[in-house]
């Protein structure tokens, strides 16, 4: 937060000074997961990890757009995985089809479903929350269905392909995707950040703690719920248009409601309002399973293990630790403060500024 | 112009039947709501893991058709009663956000059960009256279209007649509109929550065995219910018992009729379509009435 | 048939679609049912620039519901609210108006219990008080675009600059959770304050307090005031506040009113002395 700013003093040594800069630890972040492909090229990671890596980087952006939405607003969208598909076709169709490259795809394909998210949500936030689920779940099984029945454009059943983008002429390989990837998730994760401590993140904050003082101030709550809505709808249509270029294809069965109960899922395990936490929780809601549980003896065998892991751990973490990964971390510094016996009260706001 | 009219008639009875499933499905919904504040997301599931059970009992186990859907209604009863006990039960003071994202948790951990319990190749469950159909005005319908039928309206009566005549139906009607005040004047609002939940069980279990032989047994196989009867909660309203079950009726009808005369791919969808562009004049549903909010 | 017993008992309090030159709010036969029951009925009366006037009344006398009206949260049944917005001189008739742009007009309310947001830091609660003065879009907010970075930097400063006039500043980067009563009582009054009110409502802003902490929140009113140069509103328990600051005093019993003068003269009213007397017998 920016109050860690104005904490920081200028005769601290320099690696505190980087590291106490919020957009710093970002690419700092991002340099991290970012080397992961030399170890996929030394031998030391099976490819097929790099690749399971690679799709939770874009699951972790569309479930920072739903923690937008669900941790500040409280509005749960069921409509995630459908505003993905979306995305992914309308990336495939303007990067192959209409041959227009990847910016523009990538563009169209987070333009039109957010325009299509706003006109839902300008339909059922007018009223009670409950109604932004129902009318996301019925918008993506619509969406569902035509991407199974409109040919033409998504190819049907069979899926549509893509190739690899290509970047300033420069066609880049999966190593080179997956870097995109890495770049794409760190932005989200650093305008996210911006957002949400700035005017908007206190506007929502606001509507959070009281809608009635939220109004008070000024704040019209369906532009602030819409405006959160539009951007859960935007990241996830980007999610969508980073898959189809990483996976190189998308079919209808991918975005079924199951995506949207798993992202929802990254969401909760990985804490409301906290941006590392999302991420963290993507890695625990898909990596896990496929890469830990899968493997182990007998366990590894039981068919639907992933959905069963996943299913309990939300129930376990929204009736024991409604905090996720997020909130346990200022917990663990508190801990930490109280075992090194420092209790001091200008460290408070800090700690929690930085949970996220 | 008869057979058009016979048509008519056809579709209106097979709505009839469509309805009744979506119907049960939605007072399976709306009974949790009333009694556990809770938008249950996992209606579907629940009743998709116990149609598995009636159709595992039936293919595996050679048992007759009536006495696995017993043993079907039992299980939904006891996972009913798990589920409250071990999770609902302790909600409380959470916030029906929270409490709706456990529903949603609820339908993974059936996704993944039934895969494990029962494997992966889709199953098949036949009918409960093979063949034979009767000619009523020049539509033909199938006797076992009429027992669904009547076994959705013979429910819906006893279950309209529970909770409107019976002293356990002022108990759940009471716990419905004010949990605390019901609390308060004796009402055993855990046993009402504790039967709500294995009465929505055996809703679901019933609506999937209705719907199975239409199509197979997988764990999609009732994805299009509980988003049909979600959407006969919100155009019947949340607020009565007997608004959803309009809904329910409502949906099927247009359902039918939609794919029938209008386009047999998107008839399903134009129907969503309407619904949403519905609620933006009246959003509290049919028979929904209105909020005053407190500041 | 109400309006002609209304003009009988007071008439000079007759529509007038206007307000009088030095007035800055005028409540016009306001009336509100809840069900059959009329919280509000036929209420009227009007506060001046620069005036600290105080509505009181015995428990559930309805003050509330009259400031809810006000500020829009309920619509009235009956009766207009005018008020000299900000920066315009014809006078605006608030009802009607959507809750979330009253406070553009330069009308601010606090709340009985006060609604802070517990994880921000009191800074960040004082700058939702600034809400409006926000023109960057989202996507300004988002790249933190240099309108963005200047709106941001000049409300934190104004924001602090608050906080310091409460005497509160040293605080500003602690969370609000945990503080206590009095700090977030200052706190809600900063915000309303960063929207250069014209006239804050103040819903008993000593509920909570201790006398020594009462007697000081006394001095901070009059000093807003003085230093804002704007009007305040309060519905208020305690007497002594009441009478201790302000200029004049409405009082009501049932939604209806009483009377409405300076506190010395209110104090001595026949029919409010019987108003509160009643409450205390029962």
């Amino acid at each position: 937060m920016k109050q860690t700013n104005s904490l920081v003093k200028t005769n601290e040594p320099m690696w505190k000074r980087i590291w106490q800069n919020n957009h710093l630890r970002f690419m700092l972040f991002g340099v991290v997961i970012g080397l992961l492909p030399w170890l996929s090229d030394a031998g030391l990671m099976k490819s097929s990890t790099l690749s399971y890596i690679g799709n939770v980087l874009i699951y972790a952006v569309a479930a920072l757009g739903l923690n937008l939405l669900l941790g500040y607003s409280g509005l749960i969208s069921l409509g995630t995985a459908g505003f993905m598909g979306l995305g992914s076709y309308i990336a495939a169709y303007v990067a192959k089809d209409m041959e227009l490259g990847f910016w523009v795809a990538t563009l169209l394909a987070i333009l039109i479903p957010t325009l299509i998210g706003i006109l839902i949500g300008l339909v059922s936030l007018r009223i009670a929350g409950i109604y932004l689920a129902i009318a996301t779940l019925c918008v993506s099984e619509i969406l569902l269905k035509t991407f199974e029945q409109l040919d033409t454009f998504t190819g049907g059943m069979q899926g549509k392909t893509t190739a690899y983008p290509t970047l300033f002429q420069n066609p880049l390989t999966r190593n080179g995707t997956y870097l995109l990837l890495v770049v794409a998730l760190i932005l989200v994760m650093m305008l996210t950040h911006n957002l949400v401590n700035g005017q908007m993140g206190r506007a929502l904050h606001a509507m959070r703690g009281s809608e009635v003082a939220a109004q008070a101030m000024g704040v019209n709550l369906l532009k602030y719920r819409l405006i959160a809505f539009s951007l859960a709808t935007a990241y996830a249509a980007l999610a969508g248009a980073l898959y189809v270029f990483f996976i190189k294809f998308s079919y209808p069965s991918v975005w079924n409601l199951n995506l949207s109960l798993y992202i929802l899922a990254a969401v909760v395990i990985g804490g409301f309002r906290s941006i590392y936490g999302t991420v963290l929780g993507a890695f625990v809601v898909w990596a896990i399973p496929d890469l830990v549980l899968k493997n182990l003896p007998v366990i590894g065998e039981i068919n639907g293990l992933a959905y069963i892991f996943n299913g309990i751990l939300i129930i376990l973490v929204v009736m024991f630790a409604p905090g996720g990964i997020g909130g346990l971390w200022p917990k663990i510094l508190r801990l930490k403060d109280k075992l090194l016996g420092k209790n001091k009260q200008d460290k408070e706001p800090k700690e929690a500024g930085d949970a996220v | 112009m008869g057979n058009e009219l016979g048509t008519i008639l056809q579709l209106f009875l097979r709505s009839l039947e469509t309805g009744s499933v979506y119907a049960l499905a939605a007072l399976g919904i709306i009974i949790i709501y009333r009694t556990s504040n809770i938008t249950h997301f996992a209606q579907g599931s629940m009743g998709m893991f116990n149609t598995y059970i009636v159709t595992y009992l039936f293919t595996s186990f050679s048992m007759p058709l009536w006495a696995s859907t017993l043993c079907g209604i039992a299980a939904a009863v006891l996972i009913g009663f798990v589920v409250d006990l071990l999770v609902i039960r302790h909600t409380k003071k959470i916030s029906p956000v929270a409490k709706q994202i456990i529903t949603l948790g609820l339908i993974m951990v059936f996704l993944g059960l039934s895969p494990m319990l029962f494997g992966v190749d889709p199953l098949l469950l036949p009918r409960f009256i093979q063949s034979g159909d009767i000619s009523i005005g020049g539509a033909a319908i199938s006797y076992n279209a009429i027992l669904n039928i009547c076994t959705g309206l013979v429910l819906m009566i006893v279950l309209f007649y529970v909770l409107q005549k019976t002293k356990m139906g002022l108990a759940v009607r009471t716990t419905a509109s004010n949990e605390s005040t019901a609390m308060l004047m004796g009402v055993p609002t855990r046993k009402v929550t504790l039967a709500a939940w294995a009465v929505a069980g055996v809703l679901g279990c019933l609506s999937g065995v209705m719907i199975a032989p239409t199509t197979t047994v997988t764990t999609t196989l009732m994805n299009a219910v509980q988003v049909n009867a979600l959407f006969a909660c919100v155009l019947g309203g949340f607020q009565t018992f007997y608004g959803p079950v309009l809904g329910a009726y409502i949906i099927g009808i247009g359902r039918n009729f939609l794919v029938y005369y209008v386009s047999s791919v998107w008839g399903e969808q134009i129907m969503y379509l309407l619904i949403l562009i519905f609620l933006i004049f009246r959003p509290n549903g049919l028979v929904g009435k209105k909020f005053i909010k407190k500041v | 048939m109400s309006d002609a017993l209304m003009d009988m008992q007071a008439p000079l309090e007759k529509t007038t679609h206007t307000l009088m030159r030095d007035d800055v709010l005028r409540v016009e036969h306001l009336s509100i049912n809840f069900g059959g029951l009329k919280a509000v009925d036929d209420l009227s009366f009007s506060v001046k620039e620069k005036e600290i006037f105080g509505l009181i009344g015995p428990n559930g006398a309805g003050k509330t519901t009259v400031f809810n009206c006000i500020t829009q949260f309920y619509r009235p049944t009956e009766g207009n609210v005018f008020f000299r917005a900000k920066g315009s001189e014809e006078p605006l008739n608030l009802v009607g108006q959507p809750v979330h742009k009253i406070i553009r007009y330069g009308l601010v309310r606090t709340f009985q219990n006060v609604e802070i947001i517990k994880e921000l830091s009191l800074l960040d609660n004082v700058l939702i008080g600034g809400h409006i003065d926000f023109k960057a879009s989202v996507f300004e907010q988002a790249l933190k675009l240099p309108r963005a970075r200047r709106e941001e930097k000049a409300l934190r400063q104004k924001a602090e600059e608050v906080l310091e006039f409460l005497e509160i500043g040293s605080l500003k980067n602690q969370l609000a959770g945990g503080q206590p009563y009095g700090v977030l009582k200052k706190v809600e009054l900063a915000r309303t304050l960063m929207a250069e009110p014209k006239l804050i409502i103040l819903d008993e802003p000593a509920a909570g307090l201790n006398d020594t902490e009462t007697e000081a929140l006394a001095e901070t009113i009059r000093q807003v005031r003085d230093k804002f140069n704007c009007s305040v509103l309060l519905v208020e328990h305690d007497m002594r506040l009441v009478m201790n600051i302000c200029d004049r005093v409405c009082a009501i019993s049932f939604g209806k009113y009483l009377a409405c003068d300076i506190p010395e003269k209110i104090q001595g009213n026949k029919l409010v002395q019987e108003a509160y007397l009643g409450e205390d017998e029962a």
